[in-house]
């Protein structure tokens, strides 16, 4: 069925009419199909500019209606307004900006004229498929779930929490925080992010408004904007999230050995030896029975073999059901504690504010450079560990070098000579 | 020694009589502790051995091998008795000449004899040496007198004798009360009244108690501990007994650094051969009184020296220390009332029960009638170190100032160079400068200046050392030790070493300084333990004596001291 389109062509003063030629481009519409009536004036948007557009609905059974103005920020609901006052569905109508997106942007009469006539063109062409559309009021659930309980999740969830609605937070790692709680610093105002974030993770426990879905996740979502429906996956857990206090207390029991990531270790490192694992055995068996066997064995380990190394340590884990992290904890607390084979020889330079005053930071830069390591590294070929030390305790002797737990004394000229001694 | 078990108290009485009548006159003591051995004391030892059966001098002279004798820049120290005529360092092969001339024939060896290196005079005896000479050697001055692997030696000198009469002629209470009236005050730093935390530990509630003896001594530059361990470490045994019973403890922890192998493995045999001799275990003495001792190494870490750090160390967990709200005298070791003193603390404790809480209160300063935190009384020994003349340990009673300490015993400042500055408590007490040389060694008097007393340590520093390199040294030292649990300290540390750091290589500018101010207000306020609590001090008493120093590196970009790289110039700035 053909339509009737009124095509409607604005000047909007001189703003328009200044550098599109207006007689033209009417003249120009007047040619496109199915277009019935097609006006010029001053100012469309003014009264007298609406009731044409009312008139011609109602007096030239229009069907569709274009105005060619101004931005449709500014006055799509003008006409839209007066389209519907004449009885016409008010989206059956479509502006086309010959002003913001061509008179005021371009200086070419000739061109710009004719960049308005394809405008229209095309707003005309389009109209035609526009339909009947009525607005409905619905009512909107008064909660949202927020997916992702990073940072932005979080703080998402907080200020609708605030607004007084009900928040469903939901994440699929069993904590909350993201990639904020594994970071040290945020950018660029080197701000703590612990500090930040923290604080806001406690509001999420405790906010009225908010249900914190942890370890869960989103299957599907449903329904509509205002009115969805969803479907989350809660994963299994063994704990009774009401009692939980956060103690910490079952991680030092927890039974479920854990693999740690091997790293890409080679295969080597991945299992013991059977002979580190006689070694590891009899330790074992020495200190079993004491009050506190495990700062004991690992003692034993760290002398007998010169380190701990990491299957030794995960072995110590399933004898003792006590969990690796908290192993690796006690290990990288304690400087005695090494995880790297140590060299052949170890030297030590104290670092202690006597051995300091005496000029030990020079001895010490000496020996890194000769060796090229820094301390608390092994040279590849594990022949010399770098170590500091903070004070044996003989600060008279001061600078205190130890080579090989012996005393000796150091001059930064004399490295050289030293590490020729050792090799 | 051949184990021999004392059953009880009466025993013990006549055994030490035993040994009493036993000590010939003819002695000849060298030292051959940590110090000793690092200067070849080990190959005088088999020198001696060697010798004393060629001569055959066994029951004529006694040959004692001693721990630290304080003067670390003269070990090993060979010291003949009834002469008193001390020789620093001899070698091997002077040791014939000295038992021959000296120990057999009384007679002085000239050209071995001690040279001052701060007036070039010669010393004959170990009275005369002017290290020792104003010192007040309560407790250290036993070192001399004893084998430290010989429990005989020690109960011969009169050990022992005090748990003796605690047991027998006191009761706890009046143990406790005798202790608090002597003023005797923690010697680990903190300078807590001793009888008053016992009387604490003792009202606690608890089924099982512990003494704990703190030797972890992490403090850089401080070992008198490591002295008074490897000397003579039934001194702290004795009085760790002594405690435990006032107490009511009945199991005692040593915590002793790694990095002491010398001083663990004497305190392992003193602890061995005090429970074959019925020193220890079930019973002791015949009293019913059970108590024993057990020894936890260190790993390497400076905040286990915090108290409850330490005793999560013990319990085999990583040493992070926990807000003392509730404190260690009721709830430490294992949730239970536990008594932590330092070395030095328990072996003060045989000296006043023997010899009553008055004979303390004569030495120190104030008045301490009402109560003990009204004076510092006793000695406090120093490990004396830096650019001075003469190094070592030395015992002083409390009130001695500063400039005593450095200028007549340390003999004063090496190599011609000026005094600048000293620096007491090491990371958690601050750098005194020359204003400060007449300060009284006190605990208040201390703390009031800006620094502590510290567990010892005295670093004396000269024009060389940069005082702006000393603060960020400290914080760089605090920073890898930081057990990381709170945020001030984790944090605060971190920046303020950045800042220093960055002052250091000249780039500072001014409102550094106020910035600096701002993060050690923070940690003063807001550290979870006494690490984070006092790291502000070397930066505090830097910026307050040492201003001037400040200034040139941020406005002049000038090191004074001639130490920080970036900065160095070619002429040195005169300070006065």
């Amino acid at each position: 069925m053909s339509e009737r389109i009124g095509v409607y062509i604005c000047h909007c003063g001189t703003n328009i009419a200044n550098t599109v030629d207006i007689t033209a481009v009417a003249e120009y519409a007047r040619t496109l199909p199915e277009v019935a009536v097609v006006r010029e004036y001053k100012y469309m948007c003014s009264d007298p500019g609406q009731e044409m557009i009312k008139k011609d609905i109602k007096n030239n059974n229009l069907t569709r209606v274009v105005v060619s103005s101004c931005s449709p920020l500014m006055h799509e609901n003008t006409f839209r307004g007066a389209v519907e006052d004449a009885g016409l569905n008010r989206f059956l109508f479509q502006m086309s900006n010959i002003r913001e997106q061509c008179s005021w942007v371009h200086g070419d009469r000739r061109k710009a004229t004719e960049k308005a006539k394809r405008m229209i063109a095309g707003a005309v062409r389009r109209v035609r498929w526009h339909r009947e559309l009525t607005g409905r009021e619905v009512k909107v659930e008064q909660s949202a779930m927020v997916v992702g309980a990073g940072i932005a999740g979080i703080e998402a969830a907080l200020r609708i929490a605030e607004a007084n609605k009900k928040v469903y937070l939901v994440e699929k790692e069993p904590s909350i925080g993201g990639h904020m709680a594994m970071f040290d610093k945020t950018f660029p105002t080197l701000d703590c992010a612990a500090c930040i974030l923290t604080p806001k993770m406690v509001q999420i426990g405790q906010h009225h408004n908010i249900e914190l879905l942890t370890y869960s996740e989103v299957e599907e979502v449903s329904g509509f904007v205002g009115n969805f429906n969803v479907k989350v996956r809660k994963k299994a857990r063994y704990i009774d999230v009401e009692k939980c206090t956060g103690c910490g207390s079952c991680l030092e029991r927890c039974p479920v050995k854990y693999k740690a990531s091997d790293n890409g270790r080679p295969e080597s490192e991945i299992e013991m030896t059977p002979e580190m694992k006689r070694r590891v055995d009899l330790i074992i068996d020495t200190h079993k029975h004491e009050k506190v066997p495990l700062p004991a064995i690992m003692n034993e380990i760290n002398t007998d073999i010169g380190y701990l190394p990491r299957p030794a340590l995960k072995y110590i884990s399933q004898q003792f059901h006590i969990p690796l992290s908290f192993i690796y904890h006690i290990a990288t607390f304690y400087t005695a504690f090494k995880l790297e084979p140590q060299g052949e020889h170890t030297i030590k330079v104290c670092l202690g504010t006597a051995c300091y005053v005496r000029g030990a930071q020079r001895i010490l830069e000496a020996l890194e450079e000769r060796l090229e390591i820094k301390a608390g590294e092994t040279t590849p070929d594990l022949k010399f560990t770098l170590e500091t030390v903070n004070c044996p305790g003989s600060c008279t002797m001061g600078p205190v070098v130890l080579l090989d737990d012996r005393y000796i004394t150091l001059e930064p000229n004399k490295v050289d000579q030293l590490i020729k001694s050792c090799t | 020694m051949d184990s021999v078990k004392i059953k009880t108290i009466q025993e013990f009485l006549i055994y030490q009589e035993a040994l009493k009548r036993k000590t010939p006159e003819k002695v000849l003591i060298v030292s051959n502790a940590t110090c000793g051995r690092a200067h070849g004391s080990l190959a005088l030892v088999d020198k001696l051995k060697e010798l004393w059966e060629k001569k055959a001098l066994k029951g004529k002279a006694h040959l004692r091998f001693t721990g630290c004798l304080g003067y670390c820049d003269c070990e090993p120290l060979v010291i003949v008795r009834p002469s008193g005529f001390s020789y620093p360092r001899p070698s091997p092969e002077d040791l014939e000449e000295i038992i021959d001339e000296s120990l057999i024939g009384g007679k002085p060896v000239e050209r071995l004899f001690l040279k001052d290196p701060a007036s070039g005079e010669v010393y004959h005896t170990e009275n005369e040496i002017p290290f020792y000479k104003q010192q007040k050697m309560l407790i250290f001055g036993d070192n001399f007198e004893l084998d430290p692997t010989s429990l005989e030696d020690y109960i011969c000198l009169g050990g022992y004798s005090s748990l003796v009469k605690a047991l027998t002629q006191m009761k706890p209470g009046e143990i406790i009360e005798e202790i608090t009236k002597s003023g005797l005050r923690g010697r680990g730093g903190a300078g807590f009244p001793t009888g008053p935390k016992w009387a604490s530990c003792r009202k606690a509630e608890g089924k099982h108690k512990y003494v704990i003896c703190n030797a972890d001594e992490g403090d850089p530059g401080s070992y008198a501990n490591r002295g008074l361990l490897e000397g003579n470490p039934h001194s702290c045994i004795e009085g760790m007994i002594i405690g435990a019973y006032a107490i009511g403890a009945d199991e005692g922890y040593v915590y002793i650094r790694m990095e002491y192998p010398l001083a663990v493995e004497l305190i392992e045999k003193a602890i061995h051969d005090c429970l074959s001799a019925g020193l220890l275990g079930n019973n002791i003495l015949g009293t019913g009184f059970d108590f024993d001792i057990k020894i936890t190494r260190g790993g390497g870490a400076y905040v286990c020296g915090e108290s409850t750090a330490l005793m999560a160390s013990i319990e085999g967990r990583p040493g992070e220390p926990r807000a003392k709200h509730i404190h260690t005298v009721e709830r430490g070791l294992w949730d239970s009332p536990s008594t932590l003193n330092n070395v030095e603390t328990w072996a003060n404790i045989p000296k006043i029960i023997q010899n009553g809480a008055d004979w303390f209160t004569k030495i120190g300063t104030g008045d301490v009638s009402k109560s003990p935190w009204d004076g510092s009384k006793g000695t406090k020994i120093f490990s004396l170190v830096g650019n001075i003349h003469r190094s070592g340990l030395a015992e002083v009673p409390m009130g001695m100032t500063l400039r005593e300490v450095i200028f007549d015993i340390g003999g004063g400042m090496k190599g011609g160079k000026r005094f600048k500055g000293v620096q007491t408590g090491g990371p958690s007490g601050g750098v005194l400068g020359e204003e400060h040389l007449d300060l009284q060694i006190d605990y208040e008097l201390m703390a009031e200046a800006g620094s502590i007393m510290g567990s010892g340590g005295m670093i004396v520093m000269d024009e060389n050392t940069c005082m702006v390199d000393l603060a960020r040294y400290f914080m760089g030292f605090l920073m890898d030790e930081s057990c990381g649990k709170c945020i001030p300290c984790r944090e605060g540390i971190t920046q303020i070493y950045q800042i220093l750091d960055k002052i250091c290589k000249g780039l500072g500018e001014p409102e550094d300084l106020e910035l600096l101010k701002d993060l050690v207000e923070v940690l003063e306020n807001a550290a979870l333990c006494q690490l984070g609590l006092s790291a502000p001090n070397p930066i505090l008493t830097t910026m307050k004596y040492f201003k001037e120093e400040y200034d040139a590196h941020i406005y002049e970009h000038v090191c004074p001291a001639g130490v920080c790289k970036a900065l160095s110039a070619s002429k040195v700035t005169a300070l006065t």
